[in-house]
């Protein structure tokens, strides 16, 4: 059916619509728990009634997808929402929460009400609904929770509009697809060059890495000299034409970061990420005052309000939302387009499975502000690609030539296998694995 | 009927009836004094109406002070910290005794350590840092060693004394050669805190923090008295030394408003005017700006261990400084005051006492001994 077709069809699908909206009925659920919903009519839908088109969600699922641990880490099991629309389109979203896997699903299911009956062309009124209406704005369980459906919405209206999400929303800026990095690790200069060498045949132009060691909020001699030598190897490994970030993970206080960065100036990082906790964007600034090299943050941030701060004191350089948290493509691009406003630039995280990082490139594809993309993957494709291709029916998130290649079909651009899905079945929630200093005190990890 | 003005409201509870067991009824301070260093603290001994008898330590008072702090325990309950800590403002040494003693009391009387009292461990053990005493470098080293020997891996080092004919450069190559010493003797792996002790300007503290940016040292102490937010800013802007301050400031306001403009590194409130249930409120503060805590302390054992049970369940403690004595007389003077004396180290180290109350027993014929007055 054409896609022009199927609006014609909504009208003479009315009847079976409204009959739809009168009935409440009970919806079953992937994670066992099932509700009777008080209406099939969310609350405030039928103020649309003369104005809407008639596709109306008529169910919602979430499936959680637990990986062998030997293949991903076992703190988070994918969290997917399916909708169905009363048109036989489906769409595929992502709510994966480190640690929260349970609450995630749960809060999934807390906002069916909102959800289901819905017309899923009102994605902006319907992310308005569940971030707003919610009352209690988004912490990281409702913003997960919010972004699987929001991606969701996006897919049916990308395949009901015929056009890759993507191109609503005004891309692609650069047909030739979406720059992206790999995770990776080298601890020897040796190993720091053998890695350059495979990053640059296989067409990679980005890394990023990790800090040596846990740190405290004051440090020692030791641990700084240990944590810029790192650093110095890396980039004398690399090469000067490999762009390297290092995520600093908010293990670092303001002050033990201001005094990394100004050491490591010379290496010219792509960027260092989360050089301190994120909550106090006041805090990061001080230390964000002392360097030149660009920083960058805000994978765990939550909404556009999460973002306010550090945008309007330009405190960062880069942004990094994740898709599976911030509020899925409704709340990634008006990050997006704030950040643009400021001269700030985008590199969303990514490190959970594939429908998010495919959604997230459907938002970098289409913002002239975009820097890079994030995926927990490693130059060699490993066995959880084998999964995510099991999962997707593509080799979903591996870059050609340093870039992912765009999606060309319409919504998202790929169908989730419900059979392939049945073969990791939940496993449960793993919480997020804890680390300790020296004194067995809590560290950041 | 006449209106109640708020003065009159009972903001806190009226005093325990005389059959409270458990209330305050006496109160005696020593005034006591090291021979050799001259360091004076002050040491209060609080005792129940049932003779449940707690510690707590302060810094140098007076007699005056330690009447109003009888004044104002007489009667109250060991679990009153928050009416001592309003009634006893403006004596900020004897709100840090009289609490610490309480805390002493809950622990003896519930038979649980303080730091359980206080939220429980949040680290099995606390780095300490030995603040070494002396002027010149020669009569650092002996110190240095020593208290190498003792376990400390992290020390605190006096910057020389500055006159007015002593060129700004050459001083800060002074600094930076002593620097250079204290690391050669002590070996690799080991920290210095450079203490300054409230003596430069903010400009040439600032200029004195830059230039040794590279020397990693855990932080700049003290590094001028002027504690306004632009004259902090001044070496803060310019440099990414740590600086740590606050051994004066007893108001928690004053730290929140040092870590609402980014002016601080590290908070330094000392053990002898604080209790460690107010240093556990500026430590909230500061736990929200990423910022650590290590009290400053340059009294005696009871102190070191009341810093101890504090850094167990604080969770941003970074260090406790612990006065480290040059001369020996001094130093058992220390050890005479407490059995379970908890100034010794271990890789950097001291562990917890799993013992009732602060876990030391004082020696009240030592306190009699090295007292000035006892009040």
């Amino acid at each position: 059916m054409r896609r022009r077709d199927m609006f014609g069809a909504f009208g003479a699908l009315g009847a079976a619509a409204s009959a739809l909206r009168g009935a409440p009925q009970k919806f079953s659920i992937g994670c066992g728990c099932a509700f009777a919903p008080a209406s099939a009519i969310p609350p405030g839908s039928e103020a649309f009634k003369d104005v809407g088109s008639k596709l109306r969600i008529t169910n919602m699922q979430v499936f959680g997808v637990t990986l062998d641990e030997k293949i991903a880490r076992s703190d988070r099991p994918y969290v997917f929402v399916k909708l169905e629309t009363n048109q036989g389109v489906v769409g595929w979203g992502e709510a994966t929460l480190e640690g929260k896997a349970g609450a995630a699903m749960a809060c999934v299911n807390d906002l069916r009400d909102f959800v289901v009956g819905s017309d899923p062309m009102q994605s902006e009124h319907l992310y308005q609904l569940m971030y707003i209406g919610s009352f209690y704005r988004g912490g990281p369980v409702l913003g997960s929770a919010i972004s699987g459906i929001d991606q969701a919405i996006w897919d049916i209206r990308g395949k009901v509009l015929g056009m890759p999400v993507y191109e609503l929303l005004g891309g692609p800026v650069d047909p030739r697809g979406v720059r992206g990095y790999y995770h990776a690790q080298a601890w020897t200069l040796d190993a720091a060059r053998e890695l350059g060498d495979r990053t640059r045949q296989a067409g990679v132009t980005a890394l990023k890495f990790q800090l040596p060691d846990l740190l405290e909020w004051i440090e020692t001699d030791r641990k700084l000299k240990r944590a810029v030598k790192h650093m110095e190897t890396l980039r004398e490994g690399l090469g000067p034409d490999i762009d390297f970030a290092v995520d600093f993970h908010a293990r670092p206080s303001p002050t033990v970061a201001a005094i990394l960065l100004r050491e490591i100036e010379p290496l010219h990082l792509f960027f260092a990420e989360e050089i301190c906790p994120p909550e106090n964007a006041r805090a990061m600034q001080r230390a964000a005052r002392k360097s030149t090299t660009p920083l960058a943050t805000g994978e765990r941030l939550i909404a556009a309000y999460g973002f306010s701060e550090l945008i309007d004191l330009g405190i960062v350089d880069v942004l990094q939302p994740d898709i599976a948290h911030v509020g899925g493509i409704t709340a990634l691009w008006k990050v997006a387009a704030a950040a643009d406003a400021a001269g700030i630039r985008m590199a969303p995280h990514a490190c959970e499975g594939p429908v998010g990082g495919i959604a997230s490139l459907h938002v970098d594809a289409a913002i002239p502000n975009f820097l890079a993309q994030e995926i927990c993957g490693f130059v060699e494709a490993g066995e959880m690609n084998r999964v995510w291709e099991d999962l997707t029916g593509f080799p979903a998130m591996r870059m050609a030539g340093g870039r992912y290649p765009l999606p060309t079909k319409p919504g998202l651009g790929f169908e989730v296998s419900e059979a392939a899905l049945k073969r990791y079945p939940f496993q449960g929630t793993r919480p997020f694995p804890p680390a300790f200093q020296e004194d067995g005190s809590l560290a950041s990890l | 009927m006449r209106r109640k003005i708020w003065r009159d409201l009972p903001a806190f509870a009226p005093q325990a009836t005389s059959t409270d067991r458990m209330a305050i009824a006496n109160l005696h301070g020593w005034r006591v004094r090291e021979p050799v260093s001259g360091r004076r603290y002050t040491v209060l001994r609080l005792e129940t109406r049932q003779g449940l008898v707690g510690y707590g330590e302060c810094g140098p008072a007076t007699r005056a002070e330690i009447e109003e702090a009888k004044a104002a325990a007489f009667g109250r309950r060991p679990h009153e910290s928050e009416f001592i800590r309003h009634r006893l403002a403006a004596f900020p040494a004897m709100e840090a005794a009289v609490n610490n003693a309480f805390l002493d009391l809950q622990g003896r009387n519930t038979n649980t350590p303080v730091y359980q009292f206080l939220g429980g461990p949040t680290r099995f053990k606390v780095r300490v840092q030995a603040s070494l005493e002396g002027e010149k470098e020669d009569a650092l080293e002996g110190p240095l060693t020593q208290a190498f020997q003792r376990g400390y891996r992290a020390f605190s080092v006096p910057i020389p004394a500055r006159d007015s004919m002593w060129r700004m450069q050459a001083y800060v190559d002074a600094v930076r050669a002593r620097i250079a010493r204290m690391r050669s003797l002590a070996g690799p792996d080991l920290d210095f805190v450079l203490d300054a002790a409230a003596t430069l300007t903010p400009g040439d503290a600032a200029l004195l923090a830059t230039a040794l940016e590279k020397n990693h040292l855990l932080w700049l102490d003290e590094p001028t008295g002027v504690l306004t937010h632009d004259a902090l800013a001044r070496i803060t802007e310019e440099s990414v030394m740590p600086v740590g301050l606050g051994r004066f400031v007893h108001d928690i306001g004053v730290f929140q408003d040092l870590l609402r403009w980014g002016s601080i590194d590290l908070l330094r409130p000392s053990l002898g005017l604080n209790s460690i249930v107010k240093i556990r409120r500026m430590a909230a503060i500061a736990e929200t700006h990423y910022v650590a805590v290590a009290p400053y302390h340059n009294g005696g054992p009871i102190a070191t261990a009341t810093g101890i049970h504090l850094a167990a369940s604080l969770p941003n403690s970074f260090i406790q400084q612990i006065p480290f004595p040059s001369s020996e007389r001094d130093a058992a003077m220390r050890t005479e005051l407490v059995s379970g004396n908890q100034e010794v180290a271990k890789e950097g180290f001291a562990p917890l006492v799993n013992k009732p109350g602060l876990g030391i027993e004082v020696d009240e014929r030592a306190l009699d001994r090295y007292s000035e007055e006892k009040v």
